[in-house]
């Protein structure tokens, strides 16, 4: 008996490190390829920065192009930009041909990648929908705040929780949906959650923006029924002047009315 | 009538480099407006002949024998019609070099509203006094441009030491040279497509070391923006203004003052006809409520951008009354420097930003207009108060050098 377990162990032992040792190639591969190309790109970059940096790139590329493209660029050089793409592009080839390797040498050996890789692979995806959910959630939640004080809506803040709320719920289904865990409960939990946080929001703007649609509706009415022309700028409630003075511009206007332009 | 102020001690060369001529560059304008306009230029220029330029169709029995019309195709219009744009600067240029003109008179929309002393004035600092570029000095309500007088013109004063009071004026006058620089800075923006970008001409002419000249233009009906949100007409012109900075950096940190900073008295520059305020009470009620709401959820976003001190100073004023509301000239101007660096930065997202700073703009004019109420206990004409804000820019100019250079030091 104790003979049987013990042959059953060392069985199950050896099996288990067999399987072990088949990844290891594999995973020795894909580490060879990414640090081979990292160093490739690195050596690339810095070659391509010289090179770009004696041509005077960032000189001319300032002279001949908007300024917009340069803001985009680190450190605002567009030669740093070359480069750095360069390099990354390196190590974007590194990843794909170490996974291909790795890929390879498993699915010949074992049933282990059938598995263990679209596990992974969709866990990895998972993360990635939820790191991109909290970002999006983070600037949109940001842009509804400033957009909702800037109107003087008092219920800024609230708007603004909701529409993180939102997304960050909507990229969390995302993510179990993607890894496929919890089945047709996420789908009913999502659609609640969802659906909840939408009539919240639906009903407080309802309720509490009453007074701002009824004002936005009358200016559009004046603005059509009086001259074409936009004349005054404002925030809401501000008072301003709604008219020009081309005509006569010695004619004193109204003391009370503001023009910030 | 022209005061002139240059960056560099050494006065500049003559403007002219292409011919004698004058061209007048006009926008599309109304009918009438154009009748007028026609009229005041053909009054500033008795005996003179005069090239201008106009989209808009004109029977030649209607203009005076020594104007003489050339026809152009402007650039479609924009939403920053209401200022000179990037297309305007390239198209007034190819005006300039195909009639080989030596100076030219770019003149915004309504600029029939313009007199003919100032429209005469604006030339002569340039073809006279050969100036490269001589801006207006309008005479303006005490409530009108105050996005110019709160960030524009302190800004522009403080860091490319050119005393121009309005810095963004939509009536130029330019020597060829000048309008050359603008026209290949306007090519850049044009040929990416944004024909609506604003150029600048005051800093490109300061980093050029061309001589700057402004004249005192009287009244004259500013365009109105082609939106009415303040928020998206201050972003697009904060935006411009801090792009700009950004992009003379190099050029800035070296500036100096040809004036000490203390001196910022109206000796420079005439006196203005509004220069008493309104004697109306301003309602600020609407700018305050503004304000203390965005205090109270902005806060965060906030303290990405300005420092503890001014974070500070924005709860002492988000408590005081509204007629004890007063914002520091010292406050406001590192307010405007701490968003300029957040913007080179990229501290957070620019469109959030530039968003972020619309309610403490709107502090600053609510705090500016009951200051300058005759009546007010502290009451200061409106004009010296701009001055006196000017000169807190002035004087703050090392911190925002200072911090522009060592970002991640220490900063209370």
């Amino acid at each position: 008996m104790g003979q049987q377990v013990s042959l059953a162990l060392r069985e199950s032992m050896h099996r288990a490190l067999v399987k072990l040792a088949s990844f290891l190639p594999g995973l020795l591969a894909l580490l060879l390829a990414l640090i081979a190309l990292i160093i490739i790109g690195a050596l690339l970059a810095y070659l391509a920065r010289r090179i770009l940096l004696a041509l005077r790139f960032d000189e001319r590329f300032a002279r001949d192009r908007a300024p917009n493209v340069a803001d985009w660029a680190p450190r605002h050089s567009p030669a740093e930009l070359v480069a750095r793409t360069i390099f990354w592009a390196c190590v974007l080839a590194g990843l794909l041909i170490g996974v291909s390797a790795f890929d390879a040498s498993l699915s010949a050996s074992s049933q282990v990648s059938f598995l263990v890789i679209p596990y992974l692979t969709h866990w990895a995806g998972a993360i990635l929908i939820l790191l991109a959910g909290t970002v999006i959630a983070r600037f949109l939640a940001r842009s509804v705040l400033i957009g909702a004080v800037n109107l003087q809506l008092q219920y800024a803040r609230f708007l603004s929780l909701g529409i993180k709320w939102l997304v960050l719920v909507l990229a969390a289904a995302m993510a179990l949906d993607h890894i496929e865990i919890g089945g047709t409960i996420v789908d009913l939990a999502f659609g609640i959650l969802f659906g909840g946080i939408v009539l919240t929001l639906a009903l407080a703007i309802g309720l509490g923006s009453r007074e701002l649609v009824s004002r936005s509706l009358e200016r559009s009415a004046e603005a059509r029924s009086s001259d074409a022309r936009p004349s005054a700028v404002r925030p809401s409630g501000e008072p301003t002047s709604d008219e020009t003075d081309a005509e006569n511009p010695q004619r004193p206007r109204p003391t009370g009315t503001l023009r910030h332009f | 009538m022209a005061t002139t102020s240059s960056v560099n001690e050494q006065p500049s060369a003559p403007a002219a480099s292409g011919g004698s001529g004058l061209l007048v560059s006009l926008g599309p304008l109304s009918r009438e407006a154009l009748a007028v306009t026609l009229s005041n230029l053909a009054e500033a220029f008795p005996a003179q002949a005069v090239l201008v330029a106009t989209p808009d169709p004109v029977s030649d029995t209607a203009v005076a024998p020594h104007l003489q019309l050339v026809p152009y195709t402007p650039p479609a219009p924009t939403t920053s019609s209401w200022l000179l744009s990037a297309a305007d600067y390239l198209n007034t240029w190819k005006l300039l070099d195909g009639h080989h003109a030596g100076a030219c008179l770019l003149l915004g929309p309504e600029a029939q509203s313009l007199g003919p002393a100032a429209v005469r004035a604006l030339a002569e600092a340039v073809v006279a006094q050969h100036a490269d570029l001589a801006t207006p000095r309008y005479d303006l309500g005490p409530r009108d441009g105050l996005v110019n007088s709160a960030i524009l013109y302190p800004v522009t004063r403080a860091l490319f030491a050119v005393r121009s009071r309005y810095p963004l004026a939509v009536d130029l006058a330019l020597s060829a040279r000048m309008s050359e620089r603008l026209a290949a800075v306007a090519q850049r923006h044009t040929a990416s497509g944004a024909n609506a970008a604003l150029v600048w001409p005051v800093p490109e002419a300061a980093v050029a070391s061309y001589s700057i000249a402004e004249v005192a233009a009287g009244p004259r009906a500013l365009p109105p923006p082609g939106t009415i949100d303040l928020n998206s007409v201050l972003a697009q012109v904060a935006g411009s203004l801090f792009a700009e900075v950004d992009a003379k950096a190099a050029f800035w940190q070296r500036a100096r003052l040809s004036y000490p900073p203390r001196n910022g008295s109206l000796a420079h520059t005439q006196p203005l006809a509004h220069a008493n305020g309104s004697a109306e009470p301003p309602d600020v009620t609407a700018m305050l409520d503004s304000f203390r709401l965005a205090y109270a959820n902005l806060h965060e976003i906030w303290a990405l951008v300005l420092p503890p001190n001014s974070l500070l100073g924005l709860k002492k004023l988000s408590q005081l009354t509204s007629e004890s509301f007063r914002m520091s000239d010292s406050l406001w101007a590192r307010i405007v420097y701490d968003f300029i660096l957040a913007y080179r930065l990229r501290a957070l997202n620019r469109g959030h930003l530039l968003g972020a700073l619309t309610p403490l703009y709107l502090a600053w004019v609510a705090s500016h207009l009951l200051q300058t109420t005759p009546g007010a206990p502290d009451f200061i004409p409106p004009e010296k108060h701009i001055e006196a804000v000017a000169t807190a820019f002035e004087t703050d100019k090392p911190y925002l050098v200072s911090r522009w250079r060592w970002p991640d030091r220490f900063n209370p």
